[in-house]
Parts: structure tokens; C-alpha cells; sequence
């Protein structure tokens, strides 16, 4: 498991690498955390001919918020994303990518370039409304998330675009719930729930080749009674409704079905912890 | 390409082909095999080792991605009189190892967990530990020696 | 020349003491085949096939002879390889002979067969040139399952077995019909068990070297057994077995993969007997293990159990299919988990009546070869299936089911139905003690609480045991072959300083070896632990040994370390009593210093004695030769049952399967203890594997007999994170053997398949017939039972 051969350059600044990538035509690769890409080089299922280390760009690892939204430079990495407390549902999910040692090294707009359906960052992207800015041989554009992502590991950049910069709206309340095999793997199937004013927005990642946006509803439904606690017929109705909107395949991990049912499940989490009510999912153990 | 890289505090020189990782570097090219490869993809942990203060997968990062960089491994863990790190006494006390194969990725790994929590529950240390893969101890030796090391670096450095 | 003195009291045994592999493994000074580097050394990439049936109608190397850095490329049809085949040997009847090449000639039966082999200047380069390799298929039909009516096949995966059976037997006891026909109740079970592996942390590695002047082959293996190795390298290779030395070093964790002798292994030697002076270096990556080092454990039980009104368990038929894989694994053969299924199967239950037909059935996937617990995971779960339905049916609790048909002390020995001697009646005292830790009645409440209050289900496991260990000649593993494993020798050697240096036959993969045995020896002799130390793994360097497989090296291994220690104990005595002219009779050796009954002051040490022995021959008493070493065998002749019991509570979230492991508790009958961490950290390592199998590992292949679960990202190990803490407790009865210890490398793997299993029973009312448990499978079956 030795990687093919490849030139590397490592690159000194946005122009300087796209336009190595330009040159390079489809035969270019961005390194920046490289926690997926090195893998699959290692399994020899790609051969880039050209990989353009970005590491050393200067002004990629900036994290500030600028209005209600965080913008992070392409180079954030996920130990950072854990640890910063301007965004707290991306500290959340941050926190259930991979391992510390996986998280020092991956970067967030790696993991939004990769578009690993079952991955945490995408469906935080798309349940925040959150857009990126990309560098290109042309003039930069702005990509909102759901335009980002088009398939499995597919997205709508260009052989020689780089993702810049992450904008991430900061949400009024979220939730997050992630149902995996082991801990730290990819998740079977997650979900990400956020509100922005009175529009509640629900995305589920694992069930299709991109993070499944559930169309939200036009206002907030009544999460909460008036005193307070968590109406939860409107949550159930909300994760039913999740459930039955996704169309999941069977794999080693799970049936359709059964990601269906996980469907209904983090969704339930979610929302019911978007609601403000953490659900406890461990029981006691007797003295 | 020409790199240079501190290892254990050591300056070293050496010219590598792009695509070696940098754990084949330090086990190859500077002899350093106490850094070991138990999957070549991210998974296991094995190579888990320092870099610049934070642990990453030594087989998931290029060599020459480490130009500059300084890079604690295993090797640099005891002192140089042979004296054990308190977690090395630790895992030999409480057999936190059988084979020894995955022992310096969590050794590396236990090591900036103790750097950045001094005092970790049970629970915590398993948390983080899971991403190195044993195949030998079933994992209670190694969650015993990391409690016990980190209660005796506590008592070794007092809080000021 | 023999001694009557009293044996000096164990000190070094049943302590702790720091393991003397310790220090170089903690700091990065360990020493692995993989870390070797040798003058001359190249690296070997295989070529595998990426179908799993097919013939091989050209192979092309001119591109990766082209290759930067690419020295050689070998395939199956190189005059080096050609003539050679790897031909797993057997006496039983009905046993069916396959050859297997080292690589592939003309067809390949598995994907991942070794298909031709690259040799670079580094592995990067070898794999470069390894793409470069043309192969060119002719694809046949691939046959994967091992319980496939015989029309569906096809395409036989051997010529010489038409119907895939490689080897069937039918064990016999007593008259099954009528004990049914008498039976209160009947009940009928079918189960299958997941396929999975060993996955060490180092996987496979080998560098060999030939030099052609004295035609001297060395092979650095990380094997389990490099005598057998040896042995059979000999026949391989048409050389004088002095001829070959096999070294295993530092081996990072076997667990049954590494007690093989792989084809690739014999294609690294014969390739470099091709390049004399060249040393050769493959080292497996893991995509290559989950390929192609053998798997486990795909299994299939087709079972009638009678019970009487009582709960005694009358009678027992079973039918048996073990996925054997593409060959019959060297030199084991097909028969390893066939025969071991059939032979254990009943367990630590009396039984008159059984019948039990066994079958190896060769498919086109990876062989199957040993793994920890070889086949005794599924028996269990199989056996304690059996009994969670008998309970059911007859309305009884299910672990006094078990109570009411255990081996009890007044059994032994107890002669199973498959006439193995049971030479262990703690299987009661281990359910005693594992109940009491586990604190059922608190579980059991626990239970009820939560099925009247709500809360997660909660389900309660149990597995009963008998761990075979120790096998000596009359029980040896293996199916006739033409080998018995019962016997090991170890060589004590006092040094001219006193100091002792012990070439022992064990090897060690994680186990501790160097220590236990340090332990033995020291104890025998009358040294300390410190003085000791342990060679092992080197032919040239020590005299013999089988190798780790079977739970053996304890028993064995650490019984003619006490043999030879105690001989040589003897030795030292003679002499000390002829120097100093005192009654042997009289004298103690204790701590390296020989003392005279009654006094407290040494009266010559042992240094002194050694060195007279070699370098002071004018001080040597008439009769007495120079030197200070003997070598001893031991074999048990039969073997040493170990009982252990396992029992866990489990919660099933029903809205996801997510199970939860709330406590686990094992108690083991260990025998006597050499080294009381080493044998917790066996037991708590194979109880990891084996939760590891019950829930989260399985190699998965597809109709075409693509393995889909080629990487860590589909293969799923347990981690901290999975494995819960382990409570592990001991009943310590003793063994007939030297060192009283009974093996504990493979009990911990046998009972968590039927742990969880029944916990899932226990908690939600639905039967688990199919291995691994997960999520998904959990909450499939509960779609069956709630509306």
C-alpha cells in the first residue's frame, strides 16, 4: 500500500496553486489535511499527476465571525473547528470526526471538497445554509451548499478550483445526532437540525450521495408547549416525515430499512435537542 | 527532494521521492522503526507520532510535508539514560501491552492526551484511545496504564 | 546423575514481576521482521488476482521488468516455483489432497491469490512494477458458500474433489434415534457464524537470504512456528534441514494467522534461492491480510438436541459445514475446524447420546485456517443455543439447565462423547463464582424494572466452556497428521559467571513467553528471576519446540522448562555437595546460592560452582564433566481442559439496535498461575476478539467472491471505545502437569458469541441464529416481533 509516484508542488499561494492545478489539467490534486485523499492514493485507486500541497498558503487558517455567520479560512483544521466556541453545533460535529489524530491534520474545506455523504462537515454546511468561496483560473465565486454538492464525492468544482474560505451562518439553536458503528467511524446515518429565526431546517447525511436536505416547513412548529417542554407528537411528526422522505441503499452496515428507522431516530435526536431537551440515551447501570 | 527535519530533538537530513510517507521516512531512511505500520490507511493508529505538537498519522502525511516540522516519536520518550517516561513505567506495570506492535501510536497518543487533560475519567481516556486499535490486551491494561500515568505525572508536577 | 533434594518454593511463579520483554518493546527498540534491514536487501510486491475463479491464460511481465528499480518478477511457471506445491497432509479416511501452489499456475481459486511476485529496491517500487504485470483470466464459476446444494457447483474449485468436500467425518456415540424417541422434549436449532480473522497489528512478514557457497537458507519469519516451518521449508526446498534457520524475533500479535506456512512465505525462500546473496523482504500490507492471510470461523449448524422432563441433556445430533476456503491450509488442512467442531462441540456437558457429521468444504475464498479458539466460538454459541431453547421448551431457567448437565469433580476423568478426556471438573465452581461476581439477582431485577417502568431492554448472556490445552500426543492437534504437536524441549544453560540462559522451543507473539518461562526456569532452579534470561524463537539457537497454537506453550513449553531446570538444579547440587564435600541430600539451592540444610549462610554460590564447571577443571571432582547445562522434553500426553464461564448484561436500544454493554465477567480455571497479569491480559485480549467477532467483524463476500470488506474502514475491530471494562476471576485447580498451569490463550474467544446472542434472546424474546450481532441485525429481528 505505497502511493503512486506524483510531482509535488508545494504551493505558495491561492494564484499559485490554482494555476499549477490549471496546468495540470484533470490530472491535479489539492493536499491539505490529506486524512481521505492519502488513503485512497495509498489503495492506488487514484493517480494525480500533480499534487499541490496548499499547507503553506498563507491567510487559509483564519476563523472569524463576521456578522451572524463564521468564516474560516480552507485551512481550519477539525481539532480547531472542536475547539472554537463562536459555532457551537460545528464544535459538536467537529467532535465526532474520526479520531484526535485524524482531526489535527483534516481541514475543513478538505472535508467539504471530499463530499463523503456520511461526513459531518457537508451536512453541517447545508443545514446552516452556509456557502463557499472558491478560487479559480477565473474571476472567485461564491458556491452555496446545496449547489456544492452534486454526488458522492462530487461536487461542483472545477479540476483547478480550491475552496478559499467556509461561510457558516450561526444558527439560533441546533441539534445534532450521529448514529455510527465504532466510535469515530463515518456515521450510518446523522442529523444535523438548525433554526434560524422562526425556519427550522433538517439534514440527514448516510441516506443519499449528498446530505439530504428535509424541506423545512414554513414556520417553526410548536417544538414547545407554552410552558416550556417539548411537544413530542411535533417532533415524532417531523422524524417520521424525515424517515419517509429518504430513499437509503442497503450496505454492510445497515439495511435500508434499518437506516430508515436510524433516519427516524436522529432526526428524533436532533430535533428534540433542538427543542432544548438533551436526550439521555444511556440508562443507569444497578449499584 | 532535499528535506530536513527535527526528530527527538535531533536535526536530520534526508532526500525522499514526494510520495514516501513520512513514517516510511523515519523507519526507512533514518532508522527509526520503533514507528510502526499497521494499515497504511488511517485506521489503526500505529503510527501515530508528534508533529508539532499534535498527534497525527505518521502514514497519512508526506514526508516531505514534514520539511521543517519537529517530530517526537517513540524513541524520544524515555531519557536518554534509559529511564522511563511515567507512561512507558505505567503500561509496563499495568500490561498495557502484549506484542508491542501498537504500543508507541498509543503511547504517542496517550501522551498528548496527558498534555492536554492531566486528569482524565476512564471514560475520557477510552474516548480518545479508540482511535489506535490492540489487538492483544482487550484494552483494560491500556485504560489502567494511562490513569495510572497520568496520577503519577499529577503527583510528580504538582499544580502551582 | 540425580538429586532427591526437596524443590526449592516457587518465589519468581504467581508474582508479577516486570515482563523482561517490556523494556525494548516501550521504547521503540523492539525487534520485528518488518524493522529488519539487511545489506543487499530487496522488496517483494505479489501480484493478486482480482478474480476469485478463474483460469490463467497469459501472464505478461515485459512492462514491470521495465519498471524503475524493478530487479525480478516470478509467477507461478518460473523453474524456481514450478515443481514446488504446498500439500496439506492427512491419514484420515475420505481425506481428499490438494495441492497448492506457491504462486498461482494456471488457475487462480481465490481473489488475492498470489499470481506472480515484483522484486524492487523498495516496496513503492515493487508495487509500481506489480501494476505493470499483465494477467490475463478466463473467468470460471465462482462457488463461496460452503452449504451449497452440490448442483449448484459448477466449476469444482479442485479437480479431485468434485463435490467441494475436502474431508467429512461422523462422530458416534451412543444411539442418538432412541434417545430422541425418549426425549420430553426435542428441540431443533440452525445457526450460522460470521467468517473473520486474526488481524495482528504487524501482519504477515518474511525476509529470506540464501547464500549458495554453503547453500545456507535464512528465513526472518514473524511465524508462530518456525520449527514446523523449518521442517517443512526442507521438503519445499530439497534442503538438509541444519541447512535452514528460521528466526522469529519480536512478532507483533498471531493469534492462529501466523501458525501457517503460507505460500508466500515459500515463495520468498525459493525466489531467494534464485537470487543467492540477495536478501529478499515481503511484508504484508494490511488490503493483502484481509485478502489472503487465512480467515475463520464460517460456519454452519444444523441441530436436534432431547431433553428429559428434568432438564438432563439426552441426545445430540448435529450436522456441521466449515467454510475451508480455496485450499486445505498447510499443513493443518481443511480439517482444523471441521474436526475441532465435531470434537468439542458438547463442551462441558455430559452427554451419552451424539452424532455429529463434520464437513471442510472448499469455496472460492481465502482459506480458512487456526484463530484463536479454532471453532470453539462457534461451537459455543452453537451448543448454548441448544440450551437456551431446551430451556425455553421445559420451562426452566436456563442456567440451571446448564448446572443440571455440567462435568462435575466427581466426574473426572470424564470421557466426552468424541472420547476426548476431560481432565477438568470446574466448570461449577467457575458458574459459582461468575454468578456471584456478576451480582445476577441485581441484573435480574434490573430486568423486570425496566419491563415494567420502561428503559432500555436489558438481556442477560451467559457461555460455558472447556478449553482444550496443552495437547500432548494422545490428543495432539491436528488431524493425523504426519507430526504429532505433543512434545517441547528447553535447554537450561548456567553461565561460567552463574548466570542462566534458557533456549527454549516456545515463541512468543505477545504472550510473554520470556518471561513466564524466565519465571519457571528461576523457580526450578533456584535462581533469581533477574538471572534468567530467555532465548527463543531462533532453530540454530534452541533445540525444538511446536510453536504457539492450541494454548499450548504454558503446559508444554512450560513444563520442560521446569523438567530442564530442575535438572540442572541437580546438576549444580552434585557439584556444589562434591567441592564442598557435603551430603546432596542435604543441600538447597535458593536465590543462586547453594545452602546446607540447618544453616543460614550459603556455603558456596552458584557462580562459584559454574565456575569450576568451565573453568576451573583441575577443581572437578572425579566423574564430573565440564559444564553446566541440560536439555529436557516434555510432553503431557494428554492435555490440560480449562473451564471458564462468561456471563454479560446487555442493553438493546429497540429504535436504532444500538447495543450497549453494561457488564462483563469471566471466571477461568487457569490452574496453577505462573504470572498472574500475563494470564488476566490473555484472558481480557481473546474475550476482546471474541466480542470483536460477535459484533463487529465479518469478511463479507459478494455472489462473484469479491471480498467487500477489503479495508479497516469496512472490517470493523473493537476499540476502547467498544470493549467494556472486563471483570475477570479465577478458580485455580491445578493441572497434572509440572507447572500445575492449564492454557488461557484461547478461552476468552469462545464465549462472547453466546453471550451476546443469548443476551439478545434473554432481553428481547427473539432467537439469534446468524452471527455477527449488530445493529441492524438487532433491530431486524425486532421487526419480526413488534407490530
Amino acid at each position: 500500500m505505497k502511493c503512486p509516484p506524483f510531482d509535488y508542488h508545494r504551493a505558495t499561494g491561492v494564484a499559485d496553486a490554482v494555476a499549477t492545478l490549471d496546468a495540470a489539467g484533470d490530472e491535479g490534486k489539492i493536499l491539505a489535511g490529506g486524512q481521505s485523499l492519502v488513503p485512497v492514493l495509498a489503495l492506488r485507486m487514484a493517480r494525480p499527476a500533480v499534487l499541490v500541497d496548499i499547507n503553506h498558503v498563507p491567510g487559509l487558517s483564519s476563523l472569524e465571525v463576521r456578522g451572524d455567520t463564521l468564516h474560516l479560512g480552507a485551512l481550519v483544521r477539525h481539532l480547531t473547528l472542536a475547539e472554537q466556541d463562536q459555532h457551537p453545533l460545528l464544535a459538536e460535529a467537529a467532535r465526532w470526526i474520526g479520531h484526535t489524530a485524524i482531526r489535527s491534520r483534516g481541514t475543513v474545506a478538505g472535508s467539504l471538497a471530499h463530499a463523503d455523504p456520511s461526513a459531518e462537515l457537508p451536512s453541517v454546511l447545508l443545514a446552516c445554509d452556509g456557502a463557499v468561496q472558491v478560487a479559480g483560473p477565473g474571476a472567485t465565486r461564491r458556491v452555496g451548499a446545496a449547489d456544492l454538492f452534486v454526488g458522492a464525492l462530487q461536487t461542483d468544482l472545477g479540476d483547478a478550483e480550491m475552496i478559499t474560505e467556509v461561510e457558516l451562518p450561526v444558527p439560533d439553536g441546533w441539534g445534532f445526532s450521529e448514529f455510527a458503528r465504532r466510535h469515530g467511524d463515518f456515521a450510518v446515518v446523522s442529523a444535523v437540525a438548525t433554526r434560524f429565526g422562526d425556519r427550522i431546517r433538517v439534514v440527514i447525511g448516510g441516506v443519499a450521495g449528498v446530505p439530504h436536505l428535509v424541506s423545512p416547513p414554513d414556520s417553526t412548529p410548536d417544538l414547545l408547549t407554552v410552558s416550556g417542554a417539548v411537544q413530542d407528537d411535533r417532533v415524532a411528526e417531523i422524524a417520521d416525515a424525515a424517515a419517509r422522505g429518504v430513499e437509503p441503499a442497503s450496505d454492510l452496515h445497515g439495511s435500508a430499512d434499518h437506516r430508515r428507522a436510524l433516519t427516524r431516530e436522529v432526526v428524533r435526536r436532533a430535533v428534540a435537542q433542538l427543542a432544548g431537551t438533551p436526550t439521555s440515551d444511556r440508562t443507569p447501570v444497578p449499584a | 527532494m532535499q528535506i530536513s527535519l527535527t526528530v527527538n530533538g535531533e536535526r536530520h537530513r534526508v532526500d525522499v521521492e514526494p510520495r514516501r510517507t513520512l513514517a516510511d521516512a523515519l523507519r526507512e531512511d533514518l532508522g527509526l522503526t520503533g514507528t510502526h505500520l499497521g494499515c497504511e490507511h488511517g485506521v489503526c493508529g500505529a503510527c501515530t507520532i508528534v508533529v508539532d505538537g499534535r498527534p497525527v498519522r505518521a502514514c497519512l502525511m508526506f514526508a516531505v510535508q514534514a520539511d521543517g516540522a519537529s517530530i517526537a516519536t517513540v524513541e524520544g520518550l524515555a531519557a536518554d539514560d534509559g529511564t522511563l517516561h511515567p507512561l512507558q513505567e505505567a503500561f509496563s506495570r499495568c500490561h498495557g501491552l502484549q506484542c508491542g506492535a501498537c504500543t508507541p501510536g498509543m503511547l504517542m497518543t496517550a501522551l498528548h492526551l496527558l498534555d492536554t487533560e492531566p486528569a482524565p475519567s476512564r471514560d475520557r481516556i477510552r474516548a480518545e484511545m479508540a482511535g489506535n486499535i490492540c489487538r492483544c490486551t482487550g484494552y483494560v491494561g491500556i485504560v489502567d496504564a494511562v490513569e495510572s500515568a497520568a496520577a503519577r505525572q499529577r503527583e510528580l508536577a504538582p499544580e502551582a | 546423575m540425580t538429586t532427591t533434594s526437596p524443590a526449592p518454593e516457587p518465589t519468581a511463579s504467581g508474582t508479577a514481576v516486570r515482563r523482561k520483554e517490556d523494556a525494548r518493546l516501550l521504547t521503540g527498540r523492539g525487534r520485528y521482521v518488518s524493522d529488519l534491514t539487511l545489506p543487499r536487501m530487496r522488496h517483494v510486491a505479489f501480484v493478486r488476482s482480482p478474480l476469485a475463479h478463474a483460469h490463467i491464460t497469459s501472464v505478461d511481465v515485459s512492462e514491470a521488468l521495465e519498471t524503475d528499480g524493478v530487479s525480478a518478477v516470478f509467477t507461478g511457471d518460473h523453474p524456481a516455483l514450478a515443481s514446488v506445491s504446498l500439500r496439506a497432509q492427512s491419514g484420515l479416511p475420505g481425506y481428499v489432497e490438494t495441492d497448492q501452489p506457491p504462486l498461482a499456475r494456471g488457475k487462480v481459486r481465490f481473489a488475492g491469490e498470489a499470481v506472480a511476485a515484483v522484486v524492487a529496491d523498495d516496496r513503492y517500487h515493487a508495487e509500481d512494477g506489480a501494476e505493470g504485470v499483465d494477467v490475463e483470466y478466463e473467468p470460471l464459476s465462482p462457488q463461496v458458500c460452503a452449504w451449497a446444494s452440490p448442483e449448484e457447483i459448477t466449476d469444482p474449485v479442485h479437480d479431485e474433489a468434485p463435490d467441494n468436500v475436502l474431508l467429512s467425518r461422523t462422530f458416534r456415540a451412543g444411539d442418538v434415534e432412541a434417545a430422541l424417541a425418549e426425549a420430553a422434549v426435542v428441540v431443533d436449532r440452525e445457526v450460522t457464524t460470521n467468517r473473520h480473522g486474526g488481524n495482528p497489528i504487524e501482519c504477515r512478514a518474511g525476509v529470506a537470504r540464501y547464500e549458495i557457497a554453503d547453500r545456507k537458507l535464512t528465513f526472518w519469519s514473524g511465524t508462530q512456528v518456525p520449527y514446523i516451518v523449518r521442517t517443512q521449508l526442507a521438503g519445499l526446498l530439497d534442503l538438509p534441514e541444519g541447512n535452514i534457520r528460521v528466526i522469529a524475533p519480536d512478532v507483533g500479535g498471531g493469534f492462529g494467522v501466523k501458525a501457517v506456512l503460507y505460500p508466500e512465505d515459500v515463495a520468498l525462500c525459493l525466489m531467494a534461492m534464485a537470487m543467492p546473496g540477495v536478501a529478499l523482504k515481503w511484508v504484508e500490507d494490511r488490503v493483502e491480510h484481509l485478502l489472503s492471510a487465512t480467515h475463520a470461523r464460517e460456519h454452519r449448524y444444523v441441530l436436534r438436541a432431547g431433553f428429559a422432563a428434568d432438564g438432563e441433556l439426552l441426545a445430540v445430533k448435529a450436522d456441521a459445514w466449515c467454510n475451508a476456503g480455496a485450499y486445505s491450509v498447510y499443513p493443518w488442512t481443511a480439517g482444523i475446524e471441521p474436526l475441532m467442531a465435531g470434537g468439542l462441540l458438547t463442551g462441558p456437558y455430559k452427554l451419552a447420546h451424539y452424532e455429529c457429521t463434520v464437513r471442510g468444504v472448499t469455496t472460492n475464498t481465502s482459506p480458512s485456517g487456526p484463530y484463536r479458539g479454532v471453532a470453539r466460538p462457534s461451537t459455543v454459541f452453537a451448543m448454548e443455543a441448544l440450551m437456551d431453547s431446551g430451556a425455553r421448551a421445559l420451562e426452566m431457567d436456563p442456567i440451571a439447565l446448564r448446572r443440571r448437565n455440567l462435568i462435575l469433580p466427581a466426574d473426572i476423568p470424564y470421557t466426552m462423547p468424541s472420547r476426548l478426556v476431560d481432565d477438568s471438573g470446574a466448570y461449577e465452581a467457575c458458574l459459582d463464582q461468575a454468578l456471584e461476581t456478576f451480582g445476577l439477582e441485581g441484573w435480574r431485577a434490573e430486568q423486570q424494572r425496566r419491563r415494567a417502568g420502561g428503559g432500555k431492554p436489558l438481556g442477560i448472556g451467559i457461555g460455558i466452556y472447556n478449553e482444550l490445552t496443552g495437547l500432548g500426543r494422545a490428543a495432539s492437534a491436528g488431524p493425523r497428521m504426519a507430526f504429532r504437536t505433543g512434545h517441547d524441549a528447553c535447554t537450561v544453560r548456567i553461565n561460567p559467571d552463574g548466570a542462566v540462559t534458557v533456549f527454549s522451543g516456545v515463541t512468543s507473539q505477545g504472550q510473554g513467553l520470556e518471561t513466564t518461562m524466565a519465571q519457571v526456569v528461576a523457580d526450578a532452579l533456584g535462581v533469581t528471576y533477574d538471572a534468567v534470561e530467555v532465548r527463543i524463537g531462533d532453530t540454530d539457537e534452541s533445540l525444538w519446540g511446536f510453536g504457539a497454537f492450541s494454548s499450548r506453550q504454558a503446559v508444554i513449553g512450560g513444563g520442560a522448562a521446569h523438567l530442564a531446570g530442575e535438572h540442572v538444579r541437580g546438576k549444580a547440587l552434585a557439584l556444589a555437595a562434591a567441592l564442598k564435600e557435603a551430603p546432596v541430600e542435604d543441600l538447597d539451592l535458593r536465590g543462586g546460592e547453594v545452602y546446607m540444610a540447618g544453616q543460614a549462610k550459603s556455603i558456596i554460590s552458584l557462580a562459584e560452582v559454574a565456575r569450576v564447571a568451565y573453568l576451573q577443571s583441575d577443581r572437578l571432582p572425579e566423574g564430573f564433566e565440564p559444564g553446566l547445562e541440560g536439555t529436557k522434553f516434555y510432553d503431557p500426553i494428554r492435555g490440560a481442559f480449562a473451564a471458564g464461564v462468561q456471563l454479560g448484561a446487555l442493553e438493546f436500544d429497540p429504535a436504532t439496535g444500538e447495543i450497549g454493554i453494561l457488564s462483563w465477567v469471566c471466571v477461568e480455571d487457569a490452574g496453577r498461575i505462573v504470572h498472574p497479569v500475563i494470564v488476566d491480559g490473555q484472558i481480557a485480549g481473546s474475550i476482546a476478539q471474541g466480542i470483536g467477532g460477535a459484533m463487529y467483524e465479518h469478511l463479507v463476500y459478494d455472489e462473484a467472491g469479491n471480498l467487500t470488506t477489503g479495508t479497516l474502514l469496512d472490517y470493523l475491530m473493537p476499540t476502547s471505545g467498544e470493549i467494556p471494562e472486563l471483570t475477570i476471576g479465577h478458580v485455580s485447580t491445578p493441572a497434572a502437569n509440572p507447572t500445575g498451569v492449564r492454557g488461557v490463550g484461547e478461552g476468552g474467544t469462545l464465549a462472547p458469541n453466546a453471550v451476546v446472542a443469548g443476551a439478545v434472546a434473554d432481553a428481547l424474546g427473539v432467537e439469534v441464529d446468524d452471527l455477527p450481532v449488530t445493529p441492524a441485525s438487532v433491530w431486524t429481528l425486532l421487526q419480526g416481533v413488534t407490530p
